[in-house]
């Protein structure tokens, strides 16, 4: 049953979000083309309108995204079409996880969008140039290579958005367990629920600066972050993101379980 | 074993109890009428019965077993709501009852949409509500089901297509399942029921086998439900 469900949320999704995967490619093309054209006051002009159409489109994946991640669940589990889902023969575990599963790919295949599309758009020597000279104190410290730091960033951007968006979906269901006002109560205790998981991350952060005075000084001076700190960041980030998703995870899963009162 | 049985079943929003104590059971093989005046408890059972509503206290068992994976398998709901996603056409909503019910008779369903001149590829968004809520029907229907439950079928409908509502729902539900159907338009409905239970402020007020209640108040079940809840 997991398998069709997925296949239908994923149906759904994508078929929204194509249009901005094809926007945002579309316009990253355009400035790679106009920004290779001989270079005249008119090109560069145009160039830097594609450029900055394909900046929003990226962040419009993101947003739209989260949006329709967010949209989707409450309308199919708590809306009108939450009539027909809570009774197909599938148990709420499913129901669940079918939607975690949805949030993972999208949000994933997004990630994928996004950096093609900045490879399209801005790839150049130059360039490269210029993120090897920014990563390649932080890959050294990590005894690491810029690809594999790059990958890490992703991977901890990835985390972020999925931390986001499951705190969305406690809010959601906490939300909806209200008599009263359900989409502000969701709004309210996802916000909630966010910050418990970034006051956590920082608590985590402060622990760890106990044992390690580079991550102390972030505290109590206006020492300019070095790769130290960086580093040691970056590995909490990991680890408490981690952490905080399958938490989420399970007690989302454990309140879904517990029913659902629909309107 | 009875089909459905709720035993003290209640269900309150914050200090307003919806449903106080229900005991009901639903035999196999009936057409019941769940009647009651509007706003008394009759969809917030349903949606019980169909783990839409989590119950403040009791239980609802549908053949002896909680309500579950199980019970959803056998039991056939029509919401009086538009629950269909609407970017869907026609074809795929029958292809995802097909996927997710084993005892949905596609076949069927093409029949008697076809029948209904509907053309399977249009989108629901395009159909009218009336059109949208006559597919929810066909598609209900359509499921070789042990218990359909029909929340206000008739609500809002014109005489004609109350008519094709009734007849949809007759000749369509599997030999030997119950059928339960929520309204307040009893004169309606009253011809096909076996069995009738009032609903009323959140209570169960009598549960009688149709017949029998004819011939103990010498009138129909209409005029028996008028004179019980005359305002």
């Amino acid at each position: 049953m997991l398998k069709k469900l997925l296949k239908y949320d994923l149906k759904s999704m994508f078929k929204g979000l194509f249009i901005f995967y094809s926007l945002s490619l579309f316009f990253g093309v355009l400035t790679r083309i106009f920004f290779s054209i001989e270079a005249s006051f008119i090109m560069n002009i145009i160039a830097k309108v594609c450029s900055g159409v394909s900046i929003s489109m990226i962040f419009n994946i993101l947003i739209n995204n989260l949006m329709r991640l967010w949209g989707r669940f409450k309308q199919n589990l708590y809306g009108d079409e939450s009539y027909l889902t809570h009774t197909l023969p599938v148990d709420k575990k499913t129901l669940y996880l079918s939607k975690i599963l949805t949030a993972i790919i999208t949000l994933f295949v997004s990630i994928i969008v996004i950096s093609l599309t900045l490879f399209i758009a801005y790839y150049s020597k130059e360039n490269i140039e210029i993120i090897k000279t920014i990563l390649l104190p932080v890959a050294d410290a990590y005894n690491s290579t810029i690809i594999k730091i790059l990958f890490a960033i992703l991977f901890v951007f990835f985390l972020e958005f999925a931390n986001i968006l499951q705190s969305g979906y406690t809010g959601i269901i906490i939300g909806h367990r209200k008599n009263n006002n359900k989409t502000g109560f969701s709004v309210l205790f996802g916000f909630v629920v966010y910050m418990i998981t970034q006051i956590i991350s920082l608590l985590m952060i402060f622990i760890t600066g106990l044992f390690n005075s580079d991550i102390m000084n972030l505290f109590f001076t206006n020492e300019i972050i070095n790769i130290n700190m960086i580093k040691v960041i970056i590995y909490i980030a990991i680890i408490i993101y981690t952490i905080s998703l399958f938490v989420i995870y399970f007690v989302n899963l454990k309140l879904f379980k517990k029913g659902v009162n629909v309107d | 074993m009875n089909l459905l049985e709720c035993i003290n079943l209640c269900k309150s929003y914050g200090n307003k109890e919806v449903l106080k104590d229900i005991n009901l059971t639903i035999p196999k093989g009936k057409i019941i009428g769940l009647l009651g005046k509007n706003g008394t408890g009759k969809t917030t059972l349903i949606k019980l019965i169909n783990d839409l509503l989590t119950p403040s206290s009791g239980k609802i068992l549908v053949n002896g077993k909680e309500i579950g994976c199980e019970s959803k398998k056998i039991i056939s709901y029509l919401p009086e709501r538009t629950y269909l996603d609407k970017s869907m056409t026609i074809d795929k909503v029958i292809k995802y009852f097909e996927d997710f019910y084993d005892n949905f008779n596609s076949n069927k369903a093409k029949k008697l949409l076809i029948d209904l001149d509907l053309d399977l590829s249009q989108k629901i968004s395009k159909m009218s509500k009336g059109m949208q809520e006559k597919l929810q029907l066909v598609l209900v229907m359509s499921r070789e089901a042990d218990l359909y439950i029909l929340d206000e079928p008739l609500g809002g409908v014109d005489p004609a297509t109350r008519d094709y509502i009734l007849d949809t729902i007759l000749t369509n539900f599997k030999d030997g399942a119950s059928v339960i159907i929520s309204t307040h338009l009893i004169s309606d409905i009253e011809r096909i029921l076996d069995e009738v239970i009032f609903i009323d402020k959140g209570r169960i007020m009598l549960q009688s086998d149709c017949d029998e209640l004819r011939n103990k108040e010498n009138s129909s079940i209409d005029e028996v439900f008028r004179r019980m809840f005359k305002c």
